[in-house]
């Protein structure tokens, strides 16, 4: 009840101060009134009544002054003013509150985006119910380099039979068995559209336990027990595809084109699903060819499981392991079965993993560098206020202790304080978290593929509660840097000596202190970032195996579905005729497997006179290459030994192959491959039968998945010789002209050909390359611009130092200049003192670097972290740097004049 | 004026609640009151009531409604609560103690020592 009329007066109070003050008016009036009376009842005439009785009173305002100060609302009342006092102190220094919060607002924003990436990408559970559940099951050779790779069809079927550990075993492709690329082309509306695509079984979507938005998923009977020539002619589009390319009106139920051929859509998928961060769009049934579902060397299918509810991933990982013990004997085979210790090139094991571990991959450690990174930033940022902050409290202790002497208590100041550091980090948090927005939208846009999962990068709660984090930190801290300066401050010498503050030592190692925090920061950062570079610069320098220099390459499908092999050839040839006299084209040909991004064929490929480590005469070939026209003239891959194709190899019986140096070496070890002969499965290109070919040259090795990956082995089939062509085909032009240029006709050439064909990918052969090295691109661009900033971070932070040494020791240098220093002898005397700060800085950096730098090890290419040309350029920068920040106080401080300096004491 | 007693700090509170405690007061009441019960000998500043009043009030020991005076004036009329009942009960006591034993020092005689 108290309680409760004390908070309706202080409501009051502060609401309705007007009457309040006015209730206090009327009492004291009536107080007047009554002594007025009884002045005049003891026999004062009434005039001399009123005087005496104001005499006796005194002035009300003073009383009324008292009570306010008693209601004491206050704290809303004294916040209030704080900021209002804060507004207009830091508006009178509109270039100190600029840098702070422009400084805050850079540091905090770059965390904030980062963090946004961190959270969004590592952190966040997928999208899918009980996400911890899923694993991801891949192949790997780990005596052939240990890549990830699918499982074939067999091996599926056995361990969706064999496990006990999981609820639902799927499988999905997006290529190889899935008869398409991971793109398909669809019309929309009239319209030919590329899109990607992925083939799954009904055992995945169970496995993933997502619902259709609308309609229904693929049945088994629709998948794995299809009997069909061709999978059959269903898809479920993705929300995104329905809602833009068909404007979201009712769609299943009916036909769309895919693939040249009528699908109808069974289904509509809920907004944002997604496999493995393929960015599907429409979702098509996985079938296998019956050649292909018996191949236990086609690795075509990738495995996801989820398991059951209480078994632990662990558990699930011990089973795994007794299959690969004896897989071979559970199943009743020997032949390229998975193994526990894969010996030989040609075996493999399986692994599995957590799907969100699979999902973001080798994304995470760059991910984790880059918020260490502005970690530092941020930590440079504080010093860097800290510093400032405790510059301006020199100059400012003489108002705060006029402010005590008048009475303010020690508690108020420090609030007020705080609220300053409020108002400067608020303003900083909010400009950073719109800077982190912007930026992380910018990057989406600019590196859509680069970073796993970005359609579900948002600014959300998680986030938003560390950008507060981080404003309030910043406040706390700024606030406490002022209070502790006062705390040693007295007031009497602070008084005498007015604003040139007395320089305790300890403060003055403090100072120097964050600048040497802030250069050992700045030298870490700025040597990852110029060994990033250095990566970056190595990746372009590399020599894929090819000159891509005027080339130009766009992409088209003509659908197997509505087309034959041999018309596919003749359609492709009719183009690349075309293409050959447009003016400007040299030459035109085509690939099926664009370098050097492509995905790996790992075909068995049966060889003449060979064995393999596990006694078969058949070698999995990574890559293969088929080809039309003068493919390695126009392409510029230089022939090692032996020739190209020729025209007269077209007409001639026997069939002809180009090998790379890398299968040369791998298979016929060192002897000369020319004239050995291996017979590629016809049915991988669209011939009916396999047929031997003769080898008759090695090529140089091109860079296939990755231009800083090894080759692997690639066998070149030229299809002019068969007459057929596969469905996708990668068109390459040796042109003086650029993309932009060439799209028209190129279209037109295409449309001529085959009005439904879209044309896609049309780009420059160094666009396709930029995009092959974009990820350690865009890691070292954004180091780049961290370092850049903690670089001027500390520069600012260099002269904030020595600007107000100088200051502080106006008169001593004026002094020294009386009695006989040169200016010269000034000048180097303040940036000596601005060069050891920074020399201690850069050996502390430099020993911090070499302690971390083995973490960002893994990614760099070609450049060791300890690379001595990286860390001497990095100290001639940190150097010069310092040199530049150093000199403009030290100039000032030579110019100083000892009449004016002494005249002013 | 020199027949008056310097109101020792601290116990203006207590002057007050105790003038409140005998009935209901306006402001210039309480002043009345303690002068009239003293015969003069305490006076209180008009400067110190008011605030010290606010001060009671918000103590929670001291109520206050409008009311009108004997002359029709609208006044505001304090009175005591039970909480201020409480507290005046216990400055009482501190009071009596404290006069207790400042009398008991100065009867103290050097022989007692």
């Amino acid at each position: 009840m108290q309680i409760v009329d004390k908070a309706r007066l202080r409501l009051r109070s502060l609401f309705r101060r007007p009457n309040v003050d006015c209730e206090l008016e009327t009492e004291l009036r009536f107080h007047l009134d009554q002594l007025i009376e009884e002045k005049i009842s003891s026999g004062m005439p009434p005039e001399e009544a009123r005087r005496a009785a104001q005499r006796t009173i005194g002035g009300t305002a003073q009383y009324q002054e008292e009570c306010r100060d008693m209601r004491r609302v206050n704290f809303v009342e004294d916040l209030v003013q704080d900021v209002r006092y804060t507004i207009r102190s830091l508006a009178k220094g509109p270039g100190f509150t600029a840098v702070v919060i422009a400084t805050l607002a850079l540091g905090i924003g770059a965390n904030i985006a980062i963090f946004t990436i961190v959270h969004g990408v590592l952190l966040r559970p997928l999208d899918y119910p009980k996400p911890d559940q899923l694993m991801y099951l891949t192949a790997e050779a780990p005596a052939a380099g240990g890549a990830r790779s699918a499982l074939s069809a067999p091996e599926y079927i056995e361990f969706r039979q064999m496990n006990r550990s999981f609820a639902e075993v799927g499988a999905y492709s997006t290529g190889g068995a899935a008869y398409t690329t991971g793109e398909v082309n669809l019309t929309a509306r009239d319209r030919p559209l590329r899109v990607r695509s992925i083939s799954v079984d009904a055992h995945l979507l169970k496995a993933l336990g997502i619902r259709p938005e609308q309609g229904r998923f693929f049945t088994d009977e629709e998948t794995a027990r299809w009997t069909g020539t061709l999978p059959p002619p269903i898809a479920i589009l993705s929300h995104e595809l329905w809602r833009t390319a068909f404007g979201g009106r009712p769609l299943v139920g009916q036909k769309v084109e895919v693939e040249g051929r009528p699908h109808e859509i069974v289904g509509i998928m809920p907004p944002g699903t997604d496999v493995m961060d393929h960015h599907t769009q429409v979702w098509l049934p996985l079938w296998l060819h019956p050649n292909m579902a018996r191949q236990r060397e086609a690795h075509v299918l990738y495995v996801i499981a989820r398991l059951k509810n209480g078994v632990t991933a662990k558990a699930a990982q011990t089973e795994l392991s007794t299959f690969l013990e004896n897989w071979g004997d559970r199943v009743g085979t020997r032949d390229h079965v998975p193994t526990k210790r894969a010996m030989r090139s040609v075996d493999h094991t399986l692994q599995l993993r957590s799907l969100q571990d699979a999902i973001v991959g080798n994304a995470s450690r760059p991910i984790w560098v880059l918020q260490a990174a502005v970690g530092f930033v941020l930590l440079i940022v504080c010093a860097n206020l800290a510093n400032l902050v405790m510059a301006r409290a020199g100059s400012r202790r003489r108002e705060f202790v006029l402010r005590t002497a008048l009475g303010a208590s020690r508690g108020r100041l420090l609030r007020q304080s705080l609220t300053e550091g409020a108002v400067m980090s608020g303003a900083g948090g909010i400009l950073g978290l719109w800077l982190a927005s912007a930026g992380v939208r910018a990057l989406i846009r600019a590196y859509p593929t680069s970073i796993p999962r970005t359609s579900e990068l948002t600014i959300d709660l998680p986030v938003l509660l560390v950008a507060l984090g981080l404003s309030t930190g910043t406040a706390l801290l700024f606030g406490f840097v002022s209070l502790g300066r006062r705390r040693t401050s007295s007031m009497m010498t602070a008084l005498k000596e007015g604003a040139r503050a007395a320089s305790g030592a300890w403060r003055h190692y403090a100072r120097r202190g964050l600048v040497i925090a802030q250069v050992a920061f700045a030298v870490m950062l700025v040597i990852g970032a110029g060994l990033l570079v250095q990566t970056v610069y190595n990746l372009t320098r590399i020599d894929a195996g090819f000159d891509r220099s005027r080339l130009v390459t766009f992409s088209m499908t003509l659908p197997m579905a509505n087309s034959e092999a041999d018309t596919r050839a003749r359609a492709y040839q009719r183009v690349l005729d075309r293409l050959r006299s447009v003016p400007g084209v040299l030459e035109a040909a085509a690939m099926s497997g664009l370098p050097p991004n492509r995905t790996p064929d790992a075909i068995a490929t049966p060889i003449e006179n060979y064995t393999s480590d596990d006694g078969k005469h058949v070698a999995i070939i990574d890559y293969y290459q088929f080809v039309m026209g003068d493919y390695f003239e126009t392409m510029g891959i230089p022939i090692v030994a032996g020739r190209g194709f020729e025209r007269t190899d077209n007409a001639s019986q026997g069939k002809v192959v180009i090998v790379n140096e890398t299968l040369a070496k791998r298979i016929w070890k060192g002897q000369n491959p020319i004239g050995h002969r291996l017979r590629p499965p016809g049915g991988s290109f669209g011939a009916s039968d396999d047929v031997w070919h003769t080898v008759i040259g090695v090529a140089k090795d091109v860079r296939q998945r990755g231009v800083e990956r090894p080759a692997g082995t690639e066998l070149y089939v030229s299809l002019d010789q068969h007459g057929v062509s596969p469905p996708s085909m990668n068109v390459v032009m040796r042109t003086t002209l650029a993309p932009a240029a060439l799209s028209r006709t190129i279209e037109r050439v295409v449309r001529e050909v085959d009005a439904a064909v879209p044309v896609v990918r049309l780009r420059d052969m160094d666009s396709v390359f930029a995009e092959s090295i974009r990820r350690p691109k865009l890691l070292a661009q954004l180091l780049g611009a961290f370092a850049g900033l903690a670089l001027l971070l500390a520069a600012i932070g260099t002269y904030g130092v020595l600007s107000y040494m100088v200051t502080e020791r106006r008169r001593e240098i004026g002094i020294q200049v009386a009695l006989g220093a040169t200016r010269s002898r000034v000048l180097t005397q303040i940036m000596k003192q601005g060069l050891q700060v920074t020399a201690i800085g850069v050996t502390i950096g430099l020993a911090g670097a070499l302690a971390v730098n083995r973490l960002i090890a893994s990614l760099l290419f070609g450049v060791q972290p300890t690379d001595t040309v990286t860390i001497a350029f990095v100290i001639a920068t940190i150097t010069a740097v310092a040199v530049v920040a150093s000199w403009l106080p030290a100039w000032r401080a030579s110019r100083l004049d000892p009449n004016v300096v002494l005249r002013d004491e | 004026m020199e027949s008056r007693a310097q109101i020792l700090p601290g116990t203006l509170d207590l002057l007050i609640l105790k003038a409140v405690s005998l009935g209901p007061l306006h402001g210039y009441g309480v002043l009345l009151r303690i002068g009239q019960i003293s015969n003069g000998a305490l006076v209180i500043e008009q400067g110190a009531l008011y605030p010290a009043l606010f001060r009671l009030v918000r103590k929670g020991w001291l109520k206050a409604t409008w009311g009108v005076s004997e002359n029709n004036q609208r006044a505001k009329f304090y009175e005591l609560t039970a909480a201020g009942r409480k507290r005046l009960r216990e400055e009482i006591e501190d009071w009596d103690r404290l006069v207790d034993a400042i009398a008991v020092v100065l009867k103290t005689r050097p022989e007692q020592l």
